[in-house]
């Protein structure tokens, strides 16, 4: 017989209210595997999306929002006169109910620009030029909306053929509906307006010459911000009220769960106040007796997050392939994730079994004895 | 089972000095200047009526409770200022209960080592000084037994079992007999008996029973928290 056995056999001794607390605290940790994990996968989307494009400088006005407010075109042109430039794309990008879909990404991007080049046509063809009335669909947004080539979408008023399926090498891309440029302008309304432009700069540049880059825009347009594409998750206001918001809901879910798990050890101190005074009349220090309660209420924040993991882990890929978020967000499931959200159970277990433990080390042997 | 005493016979173990407890605000006096003395090797019976402080003057010299007022020294060392009482409780002396005390959701076997965890044995040696510890008292068949699957003498040598687990120089009995019929009675105290013969530990034994107690070497009896009489019992 181990400390270990002593651990464990005082959670076996009420399997019931065991697993109770577990699915409180499991549920807790499932909420932060999900949420957070939908946050990590939308930001991840972002990064990759930029990636495939091949972006290495976005210049937007996020203004706190996770689509960037419109501005004029003509600073493109501004843009693309700068010395580090080497070609830029302007881009419109929203997002909107299509059809049956509650949500999409639709793209209007610049006829010719780089942000068509590494798209592979699946099926069909890419619109003929940049006024064409048509739209081209990645593979899962064609997926998601049940349309080939030939079908129409539907864009606010405006039905437009679809005339190819595309493989946009990210899954936020293949998610989007792309149309060029001044068609999606026309169809939003937003005539003359961008609310992206990004940017190449020349292989092997340095930090410090981009960095430069992005202080020169902020030069021409103030009231935006250019971002080094690989930071744009990072920095973004709009991604970090995502995470604040993932991370306070968990944070919430985790409390009910350190109730939970505090309540539980709190009964087990006190119908145990007699066990506890045989120990202590046995020889028992009081230090033992604190490491026992606290390593019962790890022992329950481990076996927690590991179910919570599961749950988490089922909820995610059941969110992720639901309708309105599919091609939209794909879920991070990925194993920092899992062994940080275990390691946040085990620190729940802990900070519970806190107090529990502190109540169990003032017990007088005798009085405990009589109990 | 080993040897347990390492301390000179005769020794001066427990030593009490106008020994007073107080509860309930001092409404309440189970011990009211007790005077006392306990040498290395007794067998010590320790009588009187329900009521007159026996048990709380077990309870002082197990550290389990500390005295209100007056001098409890152990081997010289004051018992209610010990820098790590458990340390005491869990190497110096064993404790029987009446009500045996053991732990309802362990084995056996796993209540005879639970007393083990505060010394330096690794897992096997635990497990087989608590299997060499059952054997001796005659339990060597109900290792993995629960506790409520035993009679009540049975749980009652699984407690003097686990009290010598840390081969303790005394062993402190508040009435082991006081629970059991008759026949288990006798056979617990030939147990103690046997014990503190062979492994030469004090024994210290709080009854209410006068059969019993005769088969201590002195006698002690106490009365409205206080010794009326100490002698040693004409048969030893």
């Amino acid at each position: 017989m181990t400390f270990f056995t002593i651990v464990r056999r005082s959670l076996t001794r009420r399997p019931v209210r065991t697993c109770l607390t577990l699915f409180g605290i499991s549920i807790g940790i499932a909420a932060v595997v999900a949420l957070v994990g939908m946050a990590w996968g939308y930001e991840k989307g972002v990064s990759n999306q930029l990636d495939a494009v091949g972006t290495d400088v976005v210049v937007s006005n996020m203004s706190g929002g996770l689509m960037p407010k419109v501005f004029n075109e003509s600073l493109q042109a501004k843009v693309a006169a700068l010395p580090q430039v080497v070609e830029t794309t302007s881009i419109l990008m929203q997002m909107l109910s299509v059809e049956d879909a509650p949500i999409m990404m639709i793209s209007g991007r610049e006829w010719g620009g780089f942000a068509w080049n590494k798209m592979k046509v699946i099926d069909g063809r890419l619109p003929k030029d940049g006024t064409e009335k048509a739209v081209v669909l990645g593979t899962l947004a064609a997926e998601v909306l049940k349309k080939k080539v030939g079908d129409t979408v539907q864009i606010e008023v405006d039905e437009l053929p679809v005339v190819g399926i595309v493989d946009g090498q990210a899954l936020m891309e293949n998610g989007t509906i792309f149309l060029p440029l001044k068609v999606m302008q026309a169809a939003t309304g937003n005539e003359g307006k961008i609310n992206f432009v990004n940017i190449r700069v020349p292989t092997n540049t340095s930090q410090a010459v981009i960095k430069q880059l992005c202080n020169d825009i902020k030069v021409i347009f103030p009231e935006g911000r250019a971002m080094v594409a690989r930071e744009v998750v990072g920095t973004s206001q709009g991604f970090r009220v995502i995470r604040a918001i993932s991370w306070s809901t968990s944070l919430l879910a985790i409390i009910v769960g350190v109730l939970g798990v505090m309540n539980t050890m709190l009964m087990t101190v006190f119908e145990r106040t007699h066990e506890i005074g045989i120990l202590l009349a046995v020889g028992w220090r009081r230090r033992r007796i604190v490491a026992m309660v606290l390593c019962e209420s790890a022992l329950l924040g481990l076996l927690g997050g590991i179910v919570g993991v599961g749950i988490g882990a089922l909820g995610l890929i059941s969110l992720g392939a639901s309708p309105g978020i599919r091609g939209f967000i794909e879920p991070d499931l990925n194993p920092r994730l899992m062994l940080i959200s275990i390691a946040i159970s085990v620190v729940v277990g802990v900070i519970s079994g806190l107090y529990p433990a502190w109540r169990s080390s003032l017990l007088s042997p005798s009085i405990a004895l009589q109990s | 089972m080993t040897a347990a005493a390492t301390s000179i016979p005769g020794e001066l173990i427990y030593q009490a000095i106008g020994l007073q407890k107080q509860f309930d605000n001092g409404k309440v006096l189970a011990l009211r200047g007790l005077d006392l003395e306990i040498r290395q090797g007794e067998f010590v019976a320790i009588v009187g009526a329900s009521g007159c402080g026996k048990s709380t003057l077990l309870q002082m010299l197990g550290s389990l409770d500390k005295p209100s007022a007056g001098t409890l020294n152990y081997r010289g060392r004051s018992l209610p200022t010990l820098p790590d009482p458990a340390a005491y409780r869990a190497h110096e002396i064993g404790f029987v209960f009446q009500a045996f005390h053991l732990l309802p959701t362990f084995t056996v076997l796993e209540n005879v080592q639970i007393p083990m965890f505060e010394g330096r044995l690794s897992c096997s040696q635990r497990k087989a000084r608590a299997v060499e510890l059952l054997e001796s008292v005659g339990l060597g068949h109900r290792l993995n037994h629960y506790p409520s699957e035993l009679s009540g003498g049975e749980r009652q040598r699984v407690a003097i079992a686990r009290g010598l687990a840390n081969k303790p120089a005394v062993v402190l009995a508040d009435e082991p007999t006081g629970n059991l019929d008759s026949e288990s009675a006798l056979q617990i105290i030939d147990l103690l008996l046997d014990i503190h013969r062979k492994l030469g530990v004090t024994l210290v034994l709080v009854t209410h029973d006068l059969t019993v107690a005769e088969r201590a070497s002195r006698i002690i009896r106490m009365k409205d928290g206080r010794v009326i009489s100490d002698h040693v019992a004409p048969t030893h």
